[in-house]
């Protein structure tokens, strides 16, 4: 073991560099949030009134320029984040002990605590959603039909939209709020005096674990719905074949497309979920508290969670 | 540890951005040599902190440069910026701790980060300090369950592991609701004879007192900027 820090004279054995796209371009910024939207953009009146028509032109096209990016402003954080994450992810050099510590921290909360929340939760689903499919396509003669309807439904659908919601409200909120009170409390600058970039010490094993977990609770909460489902059917009179035999007829059903699809939506669904709460946490602002960190990121990671589940409905 | 046969800080008219810093937006020059103290006097502690982020190249400059080790700031990408400043110890008054880990931890993140030293290793050098600033062993609650004292130490001990080659500190002696000058000037004194260099930043001229004789340049931070002074 060497005891010299590296990055003297040649190429550093380590160290990244977090995307530009979250970097603040202020570092002194007295708000320590790693950026904020762009303000939108004012006229100068004076120079208004004198315009001539190519000059308020251009004003016109700034300030649309402006409202769109306002708008758009997050998702190209998003976007930019996903690239570094994805990149830095790939680097053995990111790999630092720091980086490793957070990583299996997140994923033991993330997946470890919340395993319980899940099977509740899908046990909850099994009795709600499983055991009533099985009972009326039986009732309409249609059993033949439960595997294709439960995988479509249940597997397919639900279950990355409810895990991806459980996510969010049990450890994304918390990821946002922690990250964003460092933010907002300066420690985030502070780590930055001392050589240790944020992004890749909170952004990165937090996004990652959230995508490890995405995965994991998803097949959880598929199996504890339909055992659950299964059990209550089979006590019901519902259904009399075997739990294999139900399990087989679910598998059947699936196309060689679900294999692939169903374990990226949960990937997916985790990963995003994870870099969004880390990001709207890494870009509170100085005006930013709880009250306002919070419901914006909830809405957010909702509206992540609804979007994935919307494209690849639409194979997307 | 290499002697560099430079300066190892080095600020060449470097002139901040006013908006981003708030230092006055003026050419500001010093040389710091390896195994140097300075102190810097200034009545205002968050300005000290700015001209710490200055020296760390955290801020950036209208004109002129700033350079660590013989590299500029401004020519070096992120992960060799990060790579230098994980190099610097810091005590400062913004908040450094965070409740994510204990206390143990948070002292030695930032080797554990930047070196591959083994964990046995620094965590007796990390005992070895905390013995020294007073403490019986390392903390591992959160620091929000330290008491104010502790936290004093733990900062120091923070700043100090590592062997780092320039020491940025915003005076930790005034207003310490405990005596730790005895440690804090003994440790100073070690690290420049490894050949590290100091910036210490003051507001009260009677702190470094007992350091006098080993003080190597006085400077006054203002709102006109950076102006050296007679050391008496």
């Amino acid at each position: 073991m060497t005891d010299r820090p590296t990055g003297q004279g040649g190429p550093p054995q380590h160290d990244n560099a977090a995307p530009e796209d979250i970097l603040p371009n202020d570092p002194g910024s007295i708000a320590h949030g790693l950026g904020v939207p762009p303000e939108t953009f004012h006229p100068d009146e004076e120079n208004q009134e004198n315009a001539t028509i190519s000059e308020r032109f251009v004003y016109f096209l700034g300030t649309l320029g402006a409202l769109v990016r306002k708008q758009v402003w997050f998702l190209l954080v998003i976007l930019g984040t996903m690239w570094g994450v994805l990149r830095e992810s790939v680097r053995p050099n990111s790999w630092r002990r720091t980086v490793r510590y957070e990583f299996q921290l997140t994923l033991s909360d993330v997946a470890g605590r919340g395993l319980l929340s899940t099977l509740v939760m899908g046990s909850l689903t099994g009795v709600g959603v499983v055991s009533q499919a099985i009972y009326w396509l039986g009732f309409a003669g249609m059993a033949k039909m439960t595997g294709s309807v439960l995988v479509s439904v249940i597997v397919r659908e639900l279950a990355p939209i409810l895990v991806g919601i459980l996510m969010l409200g049990r450890s994304g909120m918390l990821s946002l709020a922690e990250v964003g009170m460092l933010a907002t409390g300066g420690q985030i600058r502070s780590m930055q005096a001392e050589g240790l970039d944020p992004f890749l010490l909170l952004v990165l094993p937090r996004t990652l674990a959230f995508t490890v977990a995405g995965f994991t609770l998803g097949i959880m909460f598929s199996i504890a719905s339909l055992t659950t489902g299964y059990i209550i059917s089979r006590a019901s009179g519902a259904l009399s074949n075997s739990l294999f035999s139900f399990f087989y007829d679910v598998v059947t059903a699936m196309t060689p497309a679900d294999y692939l699809l169903i374990p990226l939506k949960f990937v997916v669904v985790g990963f995003l979920v994870g870099l969004g709460c880390c990001v709207s946490g890494l870009t509170a602002s100085n005006e930013d508290s709880l009250g306002t960190l919070l419901p914006r990121g909830f809405s957010r990671g909702i509206l992540i969670v609804m979007t994935v589940s919307v494209l690849f409905s639409l194979k997307v | 540890m290499k002697r560099l046969n430079g300066p190892l800080l080095e600020l060449a008219d470097a002139t901040p951005v006013f908006d981003e810093s708030s230092l006055p937006p003026v050419p500001l020059s010093m040389r710091v040599m390896s195994g140097e103290c300075v102190v810097i006097e200034t009545r205002d502690m968050s300005r000290a902190t700015m001209f710490s982020d200055l020296c760390s190249g955290m801020v950036h400059l209208r004109n002129g440069s700033a350079h660590f080790m013989g590299m500029c700031w401004d020519d070096l990408d992120d992960r060799h910026r990060n790579a230098l400043r994980g190099r610097i110890g810091r005590i400062t008054r913004r908040p450094i701790w965070t409740d994510l880990f204990g206390t143990h931890v948070g002292i030695m993140f930032k080797e554990l980060h930047h070196t591959t030293v083994s964990v046995p290793d620094l965590t007796s050098q990390t005992v070895r300090l905390c013995t020294r600033f007073g403490l019986p062993g390392i903390p591992v609650e959160t620091p929000r369950r330290l008491s104010s004292a502790d936290l004093v130490r733990v900062t120091c001990v923070r700043a100090f592991l590592g062997q780092p080659q320039l020491l940025l500190i915003e005076d930790p002696l005034e207003g310490s609701p405990v005596d730790i000058s005895g440690a804090f000037f003994e440790c100073l004194t070690e690290a420049r004879d490894r050949g590290a260099s100091v910036v210490w930043f003051v507001r009260d001229s009677s702190v470094w007192q007992p350091y006098r004789k080993a003080v190597s340049a006085l400077w006054r931070l203002a709102d006109d900027g950076l102006l050296t002074v007679r050391i008496r």
